[in-house]
């Protein structure tokens, strides 16, 4: 953290010249101006009207503010992007919900539980890290198709909640956990279960919220998957939706940065919100990797 | 490590073993759940996946009305054109976008390691992209590289007189264009990662090496590089199997185009299967790609190896 005291009384006398904040501040600009004027652009042409979107020289405000393609974008039923925002916070928080509850079940089990076959079965789910998504991609659909699936949020959650990358974090954690503090609930008298539910559980929360970042955003932010299984217009999540608020008639500019707009202040609002946790928890997820 | 426990080696079926037996069998109940789902929709598809690669597979016929191919779709996909086109395509995007997505993240963290007014803002800001859609990213991006009424040549040919940059249109500059969007989107993660690894280095080593009188680059080079090594892999490794699998920044930003210059692999998969619908065909590529993904990363990880040893 920064030493440097907030007192800025005249008295003190000549504080040095900052200089490595001055040129670490000089270095790092260009990049904010880089990431940020995107995106800044986005939101000005959302309140721009269509037919000033591509005015010349590039104008950096709403010219003139207008909530035109908010309107439309909400009247029009065959854009249905408030639908898409709610079914995208629908997928994301059952499906984090869901994933995090099984990953951290089977991982207290693994590392905590003690049952013949555990290291073999362990050892099965470590070999299937290996294999990357793409080759579980069109079976997956196929299967799907035959259990009457496709279209329906199942497909998303289903495949979601077998993978194996949470369980081997989630275990990761649950070793640091000290014995003695089950061994009091055990001689308490406690289930297995509520040992790991009431006890180990909120011991390992960060990196829960760590693990819920990561999925959250997966579920969040999927493309490939949910194209694929998802066909009902008013089913799709947000960036599907986005994909085809770009596709076809809609090709008009006003309603693509409106629609962007609104998929993308959901997250940043939250983001804002909660961003000490968040980089904590992205820098935990990070360590994972050591 | 967890105490290994010893497997009963004979099978002789003792009392005491039968209550441990007992005592031991609901702790399946926490692993039930999730490895119902690993052998549905995990393991079954990876085996089942193999063999669909091995069959001219239609869509809506049963295992035993296809028609088995063999390794004919390996053979046909080896002399694909395309398929060598986009592979490559992939490959190139990949190992550009692996260095940019290091390189870059390692030096933004270097200067946020540093403590200064304002450092935890620009942390806050720099993963800020990160948490957008491929799809928010792509129209927001797509008014970058316009090459008529983008941002960037409105900047180059507008205000600076430079010549314009068919940026997203041309065979040369358009893979290397949707690799610098890539970083822009998300090296936040990466440079966190880095950020997390720096920050755990000891000062003293810093210290015993100003002593030493080493400069900043020595240190850099001989005490920072090889003790984040773990975290270089780590990221060099994710970032291979993300790039690998790039999909939405070629698909709604080109198209795959200009002609086929920015077809990637998972593009050729999609379209071949769920526009063309030639399962087996489609699922010998994943295969393959699957293939090249797992020897990859071993490559990586070997390469490493020996850094890791410090």
């Amino acid at each position: 953290m920064s030493t440097e005291s907030v007192t800025t009384s005249v008295s003190h006398p000549r504080r040095p010249f900052p200089m490595k904040t001055f040129l670490l501040w000089v270095g790092m600009l260009p990049v904010v101006f880089v990431l940020i004027m995107p995106v800044w652009y986005m939101v000005s042409k959302a309140f721009t009207p269509e037919l000033n979107q591509i005015k010349w020289p590039i104008y950096w405000l709403p010219d003139p503010f207008t909530l035109e393609n908010f309107n439309h974008i909400i009247q029009d039923k065959t854009l249905p992007v408030m639908r898409w925002l709610f079914n995208s916070f629908l997928v994301t928080g059952v499906g984090t919900a869901a994933v995090l509850f099984l990953s951290a079940l089977s991982a207290y089990g693994f590392a905590r539980l003690e049952f013949p076959g555990r290291d073999t079965i362990f050892f099965i789910l470590l070999i299937s890290l290996m294999v990357p998504s793409v080759a579980t991609l069109i079976p997956t659909f196929l299967l799907l198709r035959d259990l009457k699936l496709l279209d329906n949020y199942m497909a998303l959650w289903l495949p979601a909640g077998a993978s194996v990358g949470a369980i081997f974090f989630m275990r990761q954690q649950f070793y640091a956990v000290p014995h003695e503090l089950e061994d009091a609930a055990v001689v308490d008298g406690a289930s297995t279960f509520r040992v790991f539910w009431q006890i180990c559980l909120p011991l390992v929360r960060s990196a829960l919220v760590a693990q819920g970042i990561l999925t959250g955003l997966a579920f969040w932010n999927d493309l490939y998957w949910p194209l694929i299984v998802l066909n009902t217009r008013d089913l799709l999540t947000m960036p599907v939706g986005l994909l085809v608020i770009q596709q076809g008639s809609y090709v008009q500019r006003g309603l693509a940065f409106a629609g962007a707009f609104l998929g993308t202040t959901p997250p940043l609002i939250l983001y804002a919100i909660f961003q000490r946790q968040i980089i904590q928890g992205m820098a935990t997820a990070g360590l994972a990797g050591r | 490590m967890a105490v290994t426990e010893a497997l009963p080696s004979k099978p002789s079926i003792s009392g005491r073993q039968k209550s441990r037996w007992r005592k031991q069998l609901p702790n399946y109940l926490f692993i039930l759940p999730h490895l119902v789902l690993f052998v549905v929709f995990l393991a079954y598809p990876i085996f089942r996946g193999l063999q669909i690669s091995l069959y001219d597979w239609k869509i809506m016929l049963s295992l035993n009305q296809q028609k088995w191919l063999g390794l004919g779709n390996f053979q046909a996909l080896f002399k694909d054109p395309l398929f060598t086109k986009v592979l490559v395509n992939t490959v190139k995007f990949t190992l550009m976008t692996m260095v940019l997505n290091t390189a870059f993240p390692l030096s933004v963290s270097v200067a946020l390691k540093q403590s200064f007014k304002g450092r935890d803002l620009f942390r806050t800001l720099f993963f800020a992209t990160s948490l957008l859609s491929v799809s928010a990213m792509a129209i927001i991006t797509a008014r970058i590289w316009d090459a008529q009424r983008g941002i960037l040549n409105y900047f180059l040919v507008d205000i600076l007189n430079l010549p314009r940059i068919q940026w997203l249109g041309s065979a040369t500059t358009v893979l290397p264009t949707l690799s610098l969007t890539t970083v822009w989107w998300t090296f936040g993660f990466p440079m966190l990662a880095f950020l997390t690894a720096l920050q755990n280095i000891p000062e003293q080593l810093y210290e015993a090496a100003k002593i030493d009188g080493a400069g900043p680059l020595g240190t850099f080079w001989h005490i920072t590089l090889p003790l984040i090594t773990p975290t270089t892999l780590f990221v060099v490794s994710t970032q291979f199997i993300a790039q690998m699998q790039m999909f939405g920044q070629a698909y709604i930003l080109t198209g795959g185009g200009p002609g086929y210059e920015s077809r990637t692999v998972m593009i050729q998969l999609y379209e071949t299967a769920w526009k063309f619908f030639r399962i087996g065909y489609a699922s010998t590529m994943a295969v393959i790609m699957a293939i090249l993904m797992i020897v990859g990363t071993r490559v990586w990880f070997a390469l490493f190896r020996g850094r890791l040893e410090y």
